[in-house]
């Protein structure tokens, strides 16, 4: 049986394919569940949305619940949300701030850092439950970077930071873009699409469908007098119009291009913007202030936060999938901190021109992709999607298909144990002297 | 809310019901420009995130934040066979009922009402709930609407995964 080989990577002729049933196999779903869910950074949230001592957001993260959380002593926590007793949650909000949790099918109660202190009929037991259990488990690991805090559910895998490795410049090139840092926006995206989650890792670092499923986004920007993206004239920091894309190791990818025009922007939004870009250049240099505000990126961190990037928006997305043929979505806003309010709602209606579910180009992308699993059906016939486009270019354009690669690559590392090799090499888009200083 | 305004409107209910009716018959029918016109030039329309309901969509990230403008584009595009999510255009049946005035002044009307709007498009039958607040405006026998808001009664947005179509 050679359904095992769901990766063609024939370097001689570049031509890269991905078996279809890697998109609809339960079997497949539940080697992620373990491979890649179980043994990878996973995103859980950012500092900013427990700004206080016993604030919580219930999340789902790999399919597990948790809390992510600040305890009383303003600790940042992870706890899986099931009760020690009998599984049942031990917190139903989405989000709010509480110094302990109640389990309310018995009643067994934890401290907000997860101890177990309370079990009505504690008498009844011969040990006492809470100290043969101790307290609400975490992930085997959580950590953060710039804000951002992940869990890895492996007590054996790579810390954070090897994981990201020079990806992470891709983090600091959003969080650095006000000195004050930058926070989530409240209220949040959350939908659900019909189609595999791994549809959508590809088409949120795809450069190539946004002429044909964006064209309609593209004439608006035009008509508010905006430029789409690469389709520009300006060369940033040594990356041409057509944008370039890149790959790092473990799977990150991004691509990128010259910032465009910004529709809807005032001259006040303008100043605000110069001005946090004069900021930039005083901390880090010309060429890093040109990176994060000159450039648009795309980034995926293996295997589903994906970080956009853009001169009008930066969006925040993480999914997990419910089956193999359907995904759970949850995406954010970031705003730099410390500007005005006017600035706040100019980012927000830009991105809202772009982003979501009722956004003015998201639905067409869900559509796509609804329709591509749906074409799956068809797998006995034709078994194979190509992923070939720019391979064996020296320097792949944005609308070209690198990163798919590189993050495919690492899939197929993770599920078949099969190593193979990168195309290139890693690049950031700026003179890294200073910055890791 | 809930509480009975002592001072008797001046406006029926039946008028304004007669508007909404109307306003949900164009969107059916996809008459989206007759729909536009029955807006002011300093609309709004607004729908928040679903896990902030309250919120205001100009500052926080909601669904839809759109002014004139992008009413505007927002229905240029719904009517092109580009706009890929609504190509062919999706089955709309909706229905307004709960209708209550909240408010009057000479200038505007406050009014709440309810929706449920069923929607069926390459083989899903979807339906979406929530609550309309209209801030509509008299203009010769009926009116305009300088603020509609769309409050979702969902907790998220499955399995309907998508606000391609206005509503």
């Amino acid at each position: 049986m050679t359904a095992e080989q769901f990766i063609i990577d024939d370097r001689e002729n570049n031509l890269f394919r991905v078996n279809r049933e890697a998109f609809t196999s339960e079997d497949v779903l539940q080697r992620e569940r373990k491979e890649i869910f179980g043994k990878t950074w996973l995103y859980v949230g950012h500092e900013s949305e427990i700004p206080g001592k016993n604030d919580f957001q219930t999340r789902d993260v790999g399919g597990r619940p948790v809390i992510f959380n600040r305890d009383r002593h303003g600790d940042v926590r992870v706890l899986l949300n099931t009760c020690l007793h009998r599984g049942s949650s031990v917190c139903r909000h989405s989000s709010g701030n509480a110094k302990i949790f109640t389990c309310f099918y018995h009643g067994w109660a934890y401290r907000n850092s997860g101890e177990l202190v309370n079990v009505p009929g504690n008498e009844d037991y011969k040990s006492e439950p809470a100290a043969v259990y101790k307290g609400l488990q975490s992930p085997a690991q959580v950590d953060s970077y710039r804000g951002l805090y992940f869990v890895n559910f492996d007590p054996d895998a790579p810390d954070l930071l090897t994981f990201l490795g020079e990806a992470r410049y891709f983090i600091d090139l959003a969080a650095d873009q006000s000195p004050e840092g930058v926070a989530i926006l409240e209220g949040t995206h959350k939908y659900s699409l019909k189609a595999n989650w791994k549809l959508l890792v590809e088409n949120s670092i795809d450069g190539y469908h946004a002429k044909s499923v964006h064209h309609t986004h593209f004439e608006m920007m035009m008509e508010l007098g905006a430029t789409p993206p690469m389709l520009g004239k300006d060369t940033v920091n040594g990356i041409a119009p057509a944008g370039m894309g890149t790959e790092f190791p473990n799977g990150h990818a991004t691509l990128m291009y010259p910032a465009n025009g910004l529709p809807l922007a005032t001259d006040s939004v303008k100043q605000t913007l110069a001005g946090l870009r004069a900021q930039a250049e005083q901390a880090f240099g010309e060429n890093y202030a040109n990176a994060m505000f000159g450039l648009a990126r795309n980034s995926v961190f293996f295997p589903s936060l994906i970080l956009i990037d853009l001169s009008f928006g930066l969006t925040l997305r993480t999914f997990y999938p419910v089956s193999a043929s359907e995904t759970l979505v949850t995406g954010w806003q970031i705003i730099p901190k410390g500007v005005d309010e006017e600035f706040v709602k100019y980012r927000i209606d830009n991105a809202l021109t772009f982003w979501g579910p009722a956004g003015l180009a998201t639905p067409d992308d869900v559509e796509a992709l609804e329709q591509a699993q749906k074409g799956f059906g068809a797998r006995g016939e034709v078994g194979w999607s190509d992923v070939s486009k720019g391979m064996g270019k020296p320097v792949p354009a944005a609308n070209d298909e690198l990163q798919m690669r590189s993050w495919w690559r690492e899939w197929n590392r993770r599920i078949t144990g099969e190593q193979l090799p990168t195309e290139g090499t890693s690049f950031v888009p700026f003179d890294k002297q200073g910055v890791d200083a | 809310m809930t509480s009975v305004s002592e001072t008797p409107s001046i406006t029926t209910r039946s008028a304004i019901e007669e508007f909404l009716f109307h306003e949900a018959g164009l969107i059916d029918r996809w008459r989206l420009e007759e729909w536009l016109d029955l807006f002011t030039l300093d609309c709004t329309y607004e729908v928040p995130a679903t896990d902030h309901p309250d919120a205001d969509p100009g500052l926080t990230w909601s669904l839809i934040h759109d002014g004139r403008t992008m009413l505007e584009q927002r229905v240029i595009r719904l009517k092109k066979p580009e706009a890929h999510a609504e190509f062919p255009h999706s089955q709309t049946s909706r229905i307004v009922g709960n209708v209550q005035i909240l408010d009057e002044t000479d200038e505007s009307i406050s009014v709440t009402a309810n929706f449920i709007i069923h929607r069926a498009k390459a083989g899903k039958f979807d339906t979406y709930v929530g609550r309309y607040e209209y801030e509509l405006v008299p203009r010769n026998s009926s009116f305009l609407i300088r603020r509609k808001r769309a409050v979702l009664a969902h907790d998220m947005l499955d399995p309907q995964g998508k606000i391609s179509f206005i509503i």
